[in-house]
């Protein structure tokens, strides 16, 4: 049976049939009303499943659908279920709002809605997946509206190249995680995560554990673009439009990690993976911060910028304590929020300006003051300056490295995102510095600027003020990594 | 003898798929290989789904996921075949070597 909450994943469906009305009705408006009603409804229904959760005894809400595992498929939602969920949707709304001004000029837009929204769910489905097939489900879900997204401007050939590229790669990263769940069922004799973790928790490494473990570290790579797996990630990104560049950057590739994490942790013992990832993790920022270093495309970037701040999270999944898991939750919902912010302020400039090379918004700043403001915050954020949210989780983040005796992992870390302050700061240098001759620019739309002013809000917020950021995201550490007898004993009884 | 057979053909059909993916130039035979290596996947499903049976009854877990499986992979290809309509009718080409516009 299907909860009340839950029935806020039909929001595409809904979005798609208001559309068609408001198209063929002519009522203006009626489908951007119906998106943000219903992007605005999930995060309702994230909170009431938030509530629902606390008033269980063990923290664990299970939903069987079509019989009992390992035949039926169910969802399994815990606190870092929840947590990812809620990043997800939060960004949504923000994202949904955002693309009523922004995507205006555009046509098919009761398509555009109905896949944004049907990312979303994907995302949901995917944290609250309880066995891997239903995982698998949403995670194509979330895959395949993500490519037409990405695609969306058909007529131009960037988005194609991008999108065909992006498609090529994560539906072979797909393939991969289908091959690695294959594996597991041949193991265990079953798909659903709280058996396969009883049949396979704690069990010796052999060959086909390893077997296993390279095919998720591959297949969930590609997704979460870790560098030898990223190439598909700074195309895709600046060529989508911006609240999905926003979206993909934010959640998605986050999404890929959240699956990582659970699968490692439901599977293996911290130990096993901890080396692996940390090596991953300094390959993953060292690399992406040097490449960031010579783009001249502002959102090419900022896509890149997204690469390094993975590399920041592996830090705390390599880390494999509470502790780590704590930093990697928090800093995935900080990110959200401030690569959100970056990309949909940046995207205004875009917008406005009609180009994405940096050099050509010198001065910029002076003419749209609170776009430059917003996206200035956002970039202080990602350097992890202090008094804002980035610096709390990076700071966590770092530490937790040294709690696990990777000393060097810290050291590299901090120097990492100190040097990616360069190519911050050059933006900000560019934006504010004396504008060119004949240089004519609005500011945005307050719709528009409105959203990423709430986002830098919440930002410098979080930042000063991070107790809730971070006992959501301790909890669902707990849940993650201390929790995996309850998760285990929820299904198995 | 059987299972080496069979663990072979998924591994054949894997690196199949992963050779055609890197040498092919052409969108659509790219499809193609990344269809062979969801096949793959599919083919350790049934195979396992078949080991765990005892050989009376073919668990029926294993032939679900292999259905839905194919269905969403129908559905990447259905997405990436629009793609490649896409880049031909403004592009007039499919090949591979010609996405190179966008680099580092």
């Amino acid at each position: 049976m299907i909860p009340a909450p839950l029935l806020a994943m039909f929001a595409p469906i809904v979005i798609l049939v208001f559309g068609f009305l408001g198209e063929n009705t002519r009522v203006g408006k009626l489908r951007e009303a119906v998106a943000v009603a219903m992007s605005a409804a999930s995060v309702a229904a994230v909170y009431v499943l938030y509530l629902m959760l606390k008033s269980t005894p063990d923290g664990i809400l299970v939903f069987y659908l079509q019989g009992a595992p390992p035949l039926g498929a169910c969802f399994e939602i815990d606190m870092l279920g929840i947590f990812m969920a809620f990043s997800v949707t939060l960004l949504a709304l923000f994202a949904t709002v955002y693309s009523v001004r922004y995507m205006e000029h555009d046509t098919r837009l009761t398509e555009f809605y109905t896949l944004l929204s049907a990312m979303a769910v994907g995302m949901v489905g995917v944290a609250f997946a309880g066995d891997f097939f239903t995982f698998f489900v949403f995670w194509e879900l979330m895959c395949i509206s993500s490519y037409v997204l990405v695609a969306f401007r058909k007529d131009r050939w960037g988005p194609i190249e991008a999108g065909f590229k992006y498609m090529v790669m994560s539906a072979v990263g797909a393939a991969i995680i289908f091959l690695a769940m294959a594996f597991l069922y041949g193991m265990a004799g079953t798909v659903n995560f709280a058996q396969l973790s009883s049949a396979l928790h704690g069990q010796p490494m052999g060959l086909w554990r390893y077997t296993v473990f390279g095919l998720l570290v591959v297949g969930f790579g590609i997704k979460s673009a870790i560098v030898p797996m990223h190439t598909w990630l700074p195309d895709a990104h600046p060529e989508a439009p911006s609240p999905i560049s926003a979206m993909l950057s934010g959640m998605l590739i986050e999404t890929g990690l959240y699956g990582l994490c659970r699968v490692l942790f439901l599977i293996y013992e911290p130990p096993a993976f901890s080396m692996t990832i940390a090596v991953l993790s300094v390959v993953t920022m060292c690399f992406a911060n040097l490449l960031a270093l010579l783009q001249q495309d502002i959102k090419r970037l900022l896509a890149y910028s997204s690469i390094a701040q993975m590399g920041y999270m592996l830090v705390g999944l390599s880390a494999g304590s509470p502790y780590g898991m704590l930093g990697l939750a928090a800093h995935v919902f900080n990110h959200s929020l401030m690569k959100g912010l970056a990309f949909l302020s940046s995207g205004s400039l875009v917008h406005m300006t009609g180009t994405r090379d940096i050099d050509k918004m010198k001065g910029v700043g002076r003419m749209m003051p609170v776009t430059t403001l917003t996206l200035c915050i956002a970039l202080l954020g990602l350097g992890g300056v202090p008094a804002t949210n980035g610096f709390v989780s990076k700071f966590i983040l770092f530490n937790s490295a040294l709690g696990a005796g990777m000393w060097w992992l810290t050291v590299l870390g901090v120097l990492n995102s100190a040097f990616s302050m360069a190519y911050y700061l050059r933006v900000m240098k560019t934006l504010i510095s004396e504008p060119e001759e004949g240089l004519k620019v609005r500011e945005a739309p307050a719709l528009m600027v409105g959203v990423t002013v709430v986002m830098a809000v919440l930002i410098i917020f979080f930042g000063i003020y991070p107790a809730p950021v971070i006992s959501l995201a301790h909890s669902a550490s707990e849940a993650l990594v201390n929790g995996l007898k309850n998760y285990i004993g929820a299904v198995l009884g | 003898m059987n299972e080496a057979v069979c663990l072979a053909a998924i591994f054949a059909l894997f690196s199949i798929g992963v050779y055609c993916l890197s040498v092919k130039r052409n969108m659509i035979r790219i499809l193609l290989g990344i269809e062979i290596m969801l096949n793959s996947g599919n083919l350790a499903f049934i195979y396992f789904a078949f080991l765990r049976s005892g050989r009376a009854f073919v668990d029926p877990l294993g032939q679900s996921i292999v259905i839905m499986s194919i269905v969403l992979g129908g559905c990447v290809v259905a997405v990436g075949l629009s793609l490649v309509v896409n880049a031909y009718k403004q592009f007039k080409t499919t090949d591979v070597r010609k996405l190179r516009r966008l680099k580092w």
